[in-house]
């Protein structure tokens, strides 16, 4: 079937819309897509990119990075095991990840004091707590901004988000709101329009949707209408993209389906990785089902641990053998870690005090364990770690100035980074 | 169509091309049965004496705006404010009946009588109780002990009747019985998981507007509530039994039926870990401090209602105005809308106060307190921007561009397009599974969910190439656009413009410009693809910003 969308042969896109206003349409070919072109340049990545691998609902940091087989209260039942990463072991049902470790940090030390899930989580993408003043743009999408802005031809989205609406872009605007994929296994629904509408009827469509739309604008000119008209703007060039196909994982070896996975979050690292490697800046790829406040040990080794482990495994190594990884960041952490303390219902509830994040790739250093907690996991015992710290670490990995500065719509300064200091360790 | 000396004139085209249009639509050129939404909602109702006056509302707002050297946006044209009244109280955008009804009416006081009319129409309590039943249930919900749709008809019984709305949180607090035959019931029994930390959470926020959640865990570093307070609360959802019934259905087999929700005495507390490591234990005790007497022998959740109730107490009623404020303003005046006191500074503090003992001396009359909202003039304003000013916060001085909710959207798809009656059933299931594309729980402890509907990427596909567009754009007999067409080709004027006017009006709930109109009209007389190009309009007109965004 030929796709309904494609351009008349020889006809650039713009040069075919001019055609158009010639017609008896007589209204002037519309300016609303002023910025489309006919395709984005291909090829080799021009500025690093970001996956994070989002644990929703709270991981049990202690059963998987940070194990106490000491501890007698606390210790759980998991054993740890040597990884590739001299010296830094980890849980035993994490062997493919361990394989890898010489590619990734963990940093054991992370005291973020938000144990509320809603503040936990836009803790974690933003690097603020809420504040009824404003609303932070999430980290991911300030860093969409900051490449995206400098990338005028591209046709997906900057920002991603699998399995997870992710956290909005705040003042940033709707056009740097992740782009949700609520099933990577299943086609992107409504990408292409219905069959009886040939791209004469789509620019016709869009010639009269433009004239609506920026008089609305012209009269109102407030933000929720600009911003409507944008995301319309990324959604139809969403639709011409020829990287459309990039949603569909059936174009992968059946080999590489297999060693990520075909649950939600093997399939999420794989279209992560196909993502990042045409240009997008931020892909979160998230796993649920991490509040495990009970059975936290059975949820772990039978079913959380083994997909984490396979599609974090498959993602660094599929990553570093194409070469991306030194442009690619990888981050797992969730909105808090677990209590050392298991509770009656062989459970753990949640504990910002004292927990675990992983991160490497982006030409950071790898291989290496960041502070410690102490014999029962309940205190820091060595280098202290701060959210901003990680925020700070995570910006200067992706090449962005840690003196990022934006105003607000209410004319307050906001930085990217406020107060922390990148890990030395990780980027000195 | 025949001038007088009876050759045809020049319009002939556009009828004919009309005629072939429609018959093309519709398979034939019967006209379509009457439809009872095409009129106008009910009879215009005389307002009760001034009641919805706001006048107390009114000289407050100015003074305010002054004394901020603010310049209030104009007043609100008629089509502005129609639009709006239907979209708040209704939850969806009027008719072209509705719509030409209200801008042709001459009456002085038609914005009062329309609101009249709102309240009164069966889609005010449709729409509020889908309001709250997301509100208190969340829109994913789907587990086989909460019936949905029983606390939905619940709640729109309430709203109907008018209850006040202490009598509606009482009920809601304090339910039992089976959750088929109450409604309510499902409010408790959706948030008992967890020893019903979201239930307590949900509680003190939704009725009395306090954020204890942050609590369970560690005292309050901005405000004075210690995670004492949280489990205190928590105290009184002890000692409820829930039993799941089982009923022989129509097949003969025995299988779950429904919840039944009852409390027994009880002498059990709370207990939460510190974060000292040591553990707490609470009793019922209410936020401001008051103990229950004996708490093994009272029955506790009515004991907290009658808190949570109680006649001295602002805290309920303040909750209740707060939201519905943020409800037809866009944002309350205090936001997060469930987050007040002294720690979170108020917009005007002055006007949020009137409205609470206004609202308190009324007795909780909820279509009261609409009345003195959709009258002050805050609601009345216009949404165009006086001049340049962009002022750091504006005070409600200018109209706020919102979202429409996906419900909203839906419904004002349907009403203007009539999609729903080529066999597709306008109704709430209908919505719900729709809805459910857009809709992410976190699956967490305290039922957070999200949807990823406002203003994304997503929504656009939808909008643009989705189902319900297809199903609207169709022009299937019954549709809103083959009626339409019907209608234009038995015009004795221009049929291409009354087509456009109609479009307009269904999808704007306005006259286009003589610009915009002449634009269409002109095409439409000079070229022969009729319907696809009344599609293409139609199409632009729901896809637009306009459109979507409620100003």
């Amino acid at each position: 079937m030929t796709p309904p969308l494609v351009t008349p042969r020889g006809m650039h896109r713009r040069h075919f819309l001019g055609h158009l206003a010639a017609t008896a349409l007589g209204i002037p070919a519309a300016q609303f897509f002023s910025s489309l072109r006919a395709n984005a340049a291909a090829g080799k990545k021009a500025h690093k990119s970001c996956i994070v691998l989002w644990m929703s609902g709270g991981p049990s940091h202690l059963d998987i990075w940070d194990l106490k087989p000491d501890s007698e209260k606390n210790g759980g039942p998991f054993r740890p095991i040597a990884t590739s990463a001299p010296g830094v072991s980890i849980s035993e049902h994490m062997p493919n990840t361990a394989k890898q470790m010489h590619h990734l940090n963990v940093i054991r030390s992370l005291d973020s004091k938000e144990g509320n899930h809603e503040r936990g989580t836009y803790l974690m993408h933003t690097g603020y707590v809420p504040n009824p003043t404003v609303v932070h743009p999430g980290w991911g999408s300030s860093m969409a901004f900051e490449v995206g802005s400098r990338m005028d031809d591209f046709d997906l989205p900057h920002c991603v988000s699998i399995n997870t609406p992710g956290q909005g872009a705040g003042f940033l605007g709707m056009s740097y709101t992740p782009f949700m994929v609520q099933n990577p296994n299943a086609p992107i629904a409504n990408l292409a329009p219905p069959a009886d509408v040939d791209e004469l009827r789509l620019d016709r469509r869009l010639q009269l949707l433009s004239r609506v739309e920026n008089d609305f604008i012209k009269q109102r000119g407030a933000q929720p209408a600009v911003d409507h008209k944008a995301v319309y703007a990324k959604t139809i060039r969403m639709m011409n993209s020829k990287y459309k196909d990039i949603f569909k994982l059936d174009n992968e070896p059946a080999s590489v389906r297999d060693a990520y996975g075909k649950h939600s979050f093997g399939s999420g690292c794989l279209l992560a990785r196909r993502l990042v490697e045409q240009g997008v800046t931020y892909v979160e790829v998230a796993m649920g089902g991490w509040d495990t406040h009970a059975d936290n040990f059975d949820a772990l080794s039978t079913r959380l641990l083994p997909e984490l482990d396979q599609g974090m495994g498959a993602l660094t190594a599929d990553l570093a053998s194409r070469g991306l990884l030194d442009d690619t960041l990888i981050v797992w952490m969730g909105e808090f870690g677990r209590t050392p303390r298991i509770n009656p219902n062989a459970g753990r509830d949640h504990w910002p005090r004292s927990w675990s994040v992983v991160m490497g790739g982006g030409g950071m250093k790898s291989g290496q364990a960041i502070g410690a907690t102490d014999k029962d996991g309940v205190d820091v015992a060595d280098r202290p770690v701060g959210v901003m710290d990680l925020v700070a670490t995570m910006t200067k990995t992706m090449g962005i100035s840690l003196d990022t500065q934006y105003t607000s719509p209410r004319g307050r300064p906001l930085k990217i980074v406020d107060g922390g200091t990148p890990i030395p360790e990780l980027v000195g | 169509m025949l001038q007088r000396d009876g050759r045809t004139d020049r319009r002939t085209a556009p009828f004919a091309w009309l005629a072939l249009a429609a018959a093309a639509a519709a398979g034939a050129l019967a006209p379509p049965p009457a439809r009872a939404g095409d009129r106008p909602a009910g009879k215009p109702a005389a307002p009760a004496a001034s009641a919805g006056d706001a006048n107390f509302l009114d000289p407050l707002l100015r003074q305010a705006w002054q004394d901020a050297g603010l310049k209030p946006a104009q007043p609100a044209r008629d089509d502005e404010f129609l639009r709006r009244a239907y979209l708040d109280i209704l939850g969806r955008t009027p008719t072209v009946a509705e719509a030409r009804a209200f801008l042709e009416g001459r009456a002085p006081d038609k914005r009062a009588r329309l609101v009249e009319v709102l309240l009164d129409h069966v889609d005010f309590p449709k729409n509020f109780a889908t309001e709250w039943t997301n509100l208190l249930i969340g829109r994913g919900r789907q587990e086989r002990n909460v019936d949905r749709d029983a606390l939905t008809a619940w709640l729109r019984k309430q709203f109907a009747a008018g209850r006040p709305w202490n009598e509606v949180v009482y009920d809601l607090v304090t339910a039992s019985g089976s959750n088929k035959e109450n409604g309510a019931v499902n409010y408790t029994i959706a948030h008992l998981e967890a020893e019903a930390v979201p239930l307590t959470s949900r509680t003190t926020r939704l009725f009395l507007g306090q954020q204890l959640q942050c609590v369970q865990c560690h005292d309050h570093p901005q405000n004075d509530w210690k995670q004492a307070d949280f489990w205190g609360v928590n105290a009184f959802f002890r000692g409820l039994k829930v039993e799941e019934k089982r009923a022989v259905g129509a097949d003969g087999l025995e299988k779950f039926d429904h919840v039944e929700l009852s409390d027994a005495p009880t002498d059990a507390f709370a207990r939460f870990d510190r974060r000292n490591g040591m553990m707490g234990v609470a009793f019922p005790r209410f936020i401001d401090g008051r103990k229950v007497e004996q708490p093994d022998r009272a029955v506790r959740r009515v004991e907290l209602a009658k808190l949570i109730t109680d006649p001295q107490s602002d805290l309920l009623p303040r909750a209740m105005v707060n939201r519905t404020w943020a409800h037809f303003l866009g944002r309350g005046f205090v936001n997060p809308v469930d987050d007040i006191g002294p720690h979170n500074e108020a917009a005007l503090p002055e006007v949020f106060d009137k409205l609470t003992e206004e609202f308190r001396e009324s007795g909780l009359d909820v279509k009261q307190l609409i009345r003195w909202i959709t009258s002050s003039a805050a609601y009345q304003a216009s949404s165009v921007r006086p001049g340049k000013q962009r002022p750091e916060d504006d005070l409600f001085s200018v109209m706020a561009l919102r979202p429409m909710t996906p419900e909203q959207l839906f419904d004002s798809l349907l009403t203007a397009t009539a999609a729903h009656r080529p066999g597709s059933g306008r109704d709430d299931a209908k919505r719900e599974s729709w809805m459910r594309q857009f809709l992410f729980a976190f699956g967490n402890d305290e039922g957070d969910e999200a949807t990823t509907f406002q203003g994304t990427i997503p929504q656009s596909l939808m909008m643009m190439n989705g189902d319900l567009m297809r199903d609207a754009l169709s022009g299937k007999p019954g549709s809103f656009l083959a009626d339409a067409l019907d209608q234009a080709a038995r015009q004795r004027r221009s049929p291409a413009a009354f087509m456009v006017d109609q479009l307009y009006l269904a999808a704007l709930s306005r006259m286009p410009s003589n610009a915009e109109r002449s634009a269409s009209v002109r095409y439409l007389e000079n070229n022969p693809d009729a319907l696809p190009y009344l599609q293409d309009l139609f199409w632009a007109l729901l896809n637009s910003n306009e459109f979507i965004l409620i100003h």
